[in-house]
């Protein structure tokens, strides 16, 4: 808890909230292999917050690594909250098409939408390196189900 | 305009317990999913709240998928009543039809970016009325713009003659615009210089269906989820009327309907049926017919007709011969009764016809229209072999614009026989109809002058005027064009737009003055020296008629803007309602139509508002499919007016044509020629009108007229236009992603980012051949675009067709270029590109010829031939932000 307006007649207690996307460790490059999409949270614990990072072997917007090929995108939806795991292509290097609605997205460029009903691309984790190590520092875009990335 | 670069937020707005709740449907595809408008002030700073007891929902963030969660893309800020507003869009998720499941496309579920807003690419939205002087288009006054066009308007009428007087208009986007704008062109202008949209006169869509007598809006959707068997013919409802197949046909699938798609090209819907037992029939363009018949005569010659359907339900000889329920002297008669070539005598002698044609032996068709004959020959043991119980499978059928846009009169013909031989048309699941393209929003306000058209043929017939090939030739001196590109949508776009250019600006007579009588003495002269005068209607400036054409532009006002009632494709009529304030003085279509009858001394046009525009025309839908006049009857019972009364049914609405019971509740109709519908057998009571088409077909008799369909009729054109050397055939039409011409998408950063320009599929092979690559930027030409000088000439029967029209010297030659960014893919037939179908700058319609059906005097606008070549890079092609050259046909 935190008190707002702290020593005037307005104090009150509230509880704290995230407004800065935490720095999360998230898997080792060297661990990454090929194709395989390694799943992981965030930017919390909550719904919504499943994740995949996977090394496509090409060049992608947003990619990290001595071949730009590494992303992480978030696994619902953007158009109405299907589960999207396991849906990864690498021929394509897509994910979907989501059972629910058949929406498909670019994960060489940014998780845009291919074809389907999505109303935004689907939210990309941005990554950074350190040494082999792979952190989550913030989203692109608003994961489904919630109004706000870091409040739910 | 939107730059390709689109930044998403990371949190959005939430309405307030409180927030006003407003009903309303999708302004974009013929399903028109209900949507819920949440609106509430912007002063005050309040906004909803993660919890149930906090937002307008009663919802709990995070939201359960399916749930009522808000893209940033559905929060937009409007003004209301002059204040700023919140506004959130979204579909609504308690509605009990259409888009059950509470459902949306990307077009419609992000609708709320429509909306007039000047700090987003909205801005640029017709504000004022405005009038080209010294070449610029500048703000005037209401008064003075309708003024002039109504001193010009007259003038070229008394001078020149009512067919002078061109009026070139949407027919769906609301019936109360709709019926103004048709009782003002067609009851008090009088022209028959008339015409829609999407045809170059006014014309049927569908001249097979007219003639079986299906009607194009029969079925209802549930209907399409119901069937076993589903021939969808030139369309993918997944990327052109999504939700009518994520809702219904994706879960007709999902119990085991198998769904063929007769197509070029396979996208989403193509796939998830190939991958769930059904079928992909990739057509070669214009070879449907072959492909339909072969299906047919596999049919007929195995005997799996639906005989007992087929006895009761199909005319005989005297059947077909008392005519088709609207007389002769209007419709094509000849082609049926004096040269033999569509009326049969019954299914017998259409059997006979059917099996003497060698070219719909299976592997004739199979060879001209590259479809393997193995799938040909499952598609008819799908449609009619009848099961291992003896029962028959139920087959509907649905066709669309790649269909019957590529060889208009065949295959319609060909496809109603095909509907009637599976027993597909009158009963649930079983039925024949069309996807539907845009909402049905049409009310006619007078009729159609045909007697005034100067388009008359030997013999009795007489045509609805060509209003393309009569303005190519001069004689339209005053065109009004209301909410359409006209050029671009029409075939022989550039040569279109270069005589638009000669007919207005090319005129030495232009506006250089600000002075009502040295104004309306230039444009006096503009139209006797054989110029064009063009009056412009529509919500955005439209290159080139506005931009570059239009002497005079009226802003319209929207959806949203004004409450409007309008159908979709299962008839299903709702209030859209208006919710924010239209921008600067653009007003309602209805409104400029009325102001502008009244300056030129028209009678009937003293509406107050678009409530008493639609109480006026409730009556003339009386016997359409559409049919709501007992909704007025209800409301003037209850003491409500008519918009009140459909406010209350929200976005459920009712399905034309409605009908009253004795206590006074409403009902409507599901499907059209329900043959196992029951009426009252005491008749209708009251003002209720019982029309045939609810339990029988459109015909004389109310039977079904199975006809022929010859190749021959088309064959000459088909191989004439066919790829010749290094061509392809360049065929067109919707991607998902995009509304019509764009005028909406253009404006929405993530719409751009996924389409920044205007694209064209190239197979994988024939890209290779080509040395193009996805990304590169390539022209597509053709130096050999036929067009027709002149209407139809002829005197025999011979003469009508594309030879005997090249033997008459009434076909002329031009060139034609667009540029695309390649894309290539697998999931495009080799042989075939496929082009989205109207990009303004770049139209697809340019490659195909303006030559009209010869026997409906509809375009085949599917038939597009190009040469491809690379001329460079987009910048899409190594960059990530924009666009995606990923194929549009990979499954779950």
């Amino acid at each position: 808890m935190i008190t707002m307006n702290a020593g005037t007649p307005q104090a009150k207690e509230v509880p704290a909230q995230i407004t800065e996307y935490p720095r999360k460790f998230v898997a080792k490059l060297s661990d990454l292999e090929p194709d395989v999409p390694f799943d992981f949270n965030y930017p919390d614990e909550g719904e919504y917050s499943d994740n995949m990072v996977v090394k496509m072997g090409v060049k992608a917007g947003g990619g990290i690594g001595p071949d730009q090929d590494v992303v992480a995108f978030n696994y619902a939806c953007t158009h109405q909250g299907g589960s999207l795991y396991d849906s990864y292509k690498a021929d394509t290097k897509s994910m979907g098409a989501c059972p629910l609605h058949l929406s498909t997205y670019d994960l060489t460029r940014h998780g845009i939408l291919i074809s389907g009903q999505a109303y935004q691309s689907l939210p990309q984790i941005l990554l950074e390196l350190d040494g082999d190590d792979i952190y989550a520092t913030g989203i692109f875009g608003l994961i489904f189900g919630r109004k706000d990335n870091l409040q739910g | 305009m939107s730059t390709p670069y689109y930044i998403p937020d990371e949190n959005v707005p939430l309405p307030p317990k409180d927030a006003d709740v407003i009903t309303t449907a999708c302004d974009y595809c013929i399903v028109a999913c209900g949507y819920k408008v949440y609106r509430w002030p912007v002063k005050g700073g309040k906004n909803g709240g993660s919890t149930a007891e906090t937002n307008a929902f009663d919802a709990d963030f995070p939201v359960a998928p399916l749930g009522p969660w808000v893209a940033p893309n559905q929060h937009n800020i409007v003004l209301h009543d002059g204040e700023p507003h919140h506004v959130v869009i979204i579909p609504d998720k308690d509605t009990e039809f259409v888009n059950t499941d509470g459902d949306s496309s990307l077009r419609g579920g992000c609708i709320a970016q429509k909306c007039y807003n000047p700090e987003k690419p909205t801005r640029d939205r017709l504000t004022s009325p405005m009038m080209r002087i010294y070449g610029i288009l500048q703000p005037v006054t209401w008064d003075f713009a309708l003024d002039i066009a109504a001193e010009i308007g007259k003038y070229v009428i008394k001078k020149h003659g009512a067919n002078a007087y061109g009026v070139k208009t949407f027919s769906y986007q609301y019936m109360e615009n709709t019926y103004a704008i048709s009782k003002y062109a067609l009851r008090s202008v009088n022209t028959a210089n008339f015409t829609f949209h999407d045809t170059p006169s006014d014309v049927s869509s569908t001249p097979g269906f007219r003639d079986a007598g299906f009607d194009n809006f029969a079925p209802a959707y549930e209907d399409w989820k119901n069937a076993e068997t589903l021939l969808i013919c030139g369309t993918d409802p997944y990327e052109t009327k999504t939700i009518l197949f994520t809702q219904w046909i994706m879960k007709g699938i999902q119990n085991g309907q198998k769904a063929i798609f007769m197509v070029p090209r396979k996208t989403a819907g193509v796939a998830y049926a190939e991958q769930n037992g059904g079928l992909w029939l990739d057509v070669t363009p214009g070879t449907d017919l072959l492909v339909v018949n072969a299906i047919a005569r596999i049919i007929v010659e195995n005997g799996w007709q639906d005989k007992e359907w087929i006895e009761k339900w199909v005319n005989d000889k005297w059947g077909s011969s008392s005519g088709f329920g609207q007389g002769t002297r209007n419709t094509p008669w000849q082609w049926r009764t004096t040269w033999g070539k569509f009326q049969t005598k019954g299914f017998d002698d259409w059997s006979k016809w059917l099996l003497s044609q060698d070219e719909f032996k299976l592997d004739a068709a199979a060879e001209v229209s590259g479809v393997d004959a193995a799938k040909i020959q499952l598609a008819a043991e799908m449609m009619a072999k009848p099961k291992e119980d003896g029962t028959r499978p139920k087959t509907s059928i649905m066709i669309e614009k790649g269909f019957y846009w590529s060889n208009n009169t065949g295959n319609t013909q060909a496809i109603s026989a095909l509907g009637i031989t599976v027993g597909a048309g009158g009963r649930p699941g079983q039925v024949i109809g069309r996807g539907g393209g845009h909402q049905r929003g049409g009310v006619k306000g007078g009729k159609y002058p045909r007697n005034k058209s100067p388009m008359k043929l030997p013999g009795r017939r007489r045509r609805a005027l060509d209003t393309d090939t009569w303005t190519m030739a001069g004689h339209t001196r005053f065109a009004h064009v209301i909410g359409t590109t006209w050029i671009q949508s029409m075939l022989g776009s550039q040569q279109m737009s270069a005589r638009f250019h000669e007919l207005t600006r090319g005129n030495p007579h232009q506006i250089q003055s600000i002075n009502r009588e040295k104004i309306l003495e230039t444009l006096k002269k503009r139209v006797d020296s054989g110029g064009m005068v063009v009056v412009n209607q529509d919500i955005y400036l439209v290159d080139p008629i506005g931009n570059q054409f239009a002497d005079i532009i009226f802003p319209a006002a929207t959806w949203g803007e004004e409450d409007f009632l309008r159908a979709n494709g299962e008839r299903r009529i709702r209030l859209y309602q208006k919710f924010y304030d239209a921008p600067g003085e653009a007003k309602p279509d209805w409104w400029i139509i009325a102001q502008l009858a009244k300056k030129m001394g028209f009678e009937g046009f003293d509406w107050e508002n678009s409530n008493e525009v639609a109480e006026e025309l409730a009556k003339f839908t009386r016997g359409s499919r559409k049919d709501f006049n007992m909704v007025k009857v209800a409301a003037k019972r209850e003491g409500k007016t008519l918009h009140q009364k459909f406010r209350e049914m929200g976005t459920n609405g009712i399905q034309g044509p409605v009908f009253m019971n004795d206590d006074g509740s409403l009902e409507g109709t599901i499907r059209l020629h329900d043959t196992t519908r029951k009426l009252p057998t005491d008749g209708p009571a009251a003002l209720n009108m019982f029309n045939k088409k609810l339990t029988h077909f459109n015909s004389q008799t109310g039977k079904c007229n199975i006809q022929k369909s010859p190749w021959n009729l088309f064959s000459d054109y088909w191989e004439w236009m066919k790829p010749k050397g290094d061509e392809l055939w360049c065929t067109s039409g919707r991607a998902n992603e995009r509304w019509q011409s764009g005028f909406d998408d253009t404006r929405r950063p993530y719409i751009v980012q996924r389409w920044p320009d205007n694209w064209v599929e190239i197979n994988t092979e024939d890209a290779k051949k080509r040395g193009i690559e996805s990304g590169d930027m390539v022209l597509l030409s053709n130096d050999r675009v036929p067009s027709l000088k002149d209407t139809t000439l002829g005197v025999e029967g011979s003469d009508y067709s594309f030879s005997g029209q090249m033997a008459n010297g009434n076909v002329e030659f031009s060139e034609a270029a667009v540029t695309a960014v390649a894309m290539v893919t697998r999931a495009v037939k080799p042989g075939v590109m496929y082009m989205d179908f109207l990009h303004v700058s770049q139209p697809a319609n340019a490659l195909a010829g303006r030559v009209v059906d010869w026997i409906s005097g509809n375009y085949n606008y599917k038939m597009g031939v190009a040469k491809v070549t690379k001329i460079g890079e987009s910048p899409y092609k190594h960059s990530f932000r924009s666009m995606s050259f990923a194929p549009r046909d990979i499954v779950i």
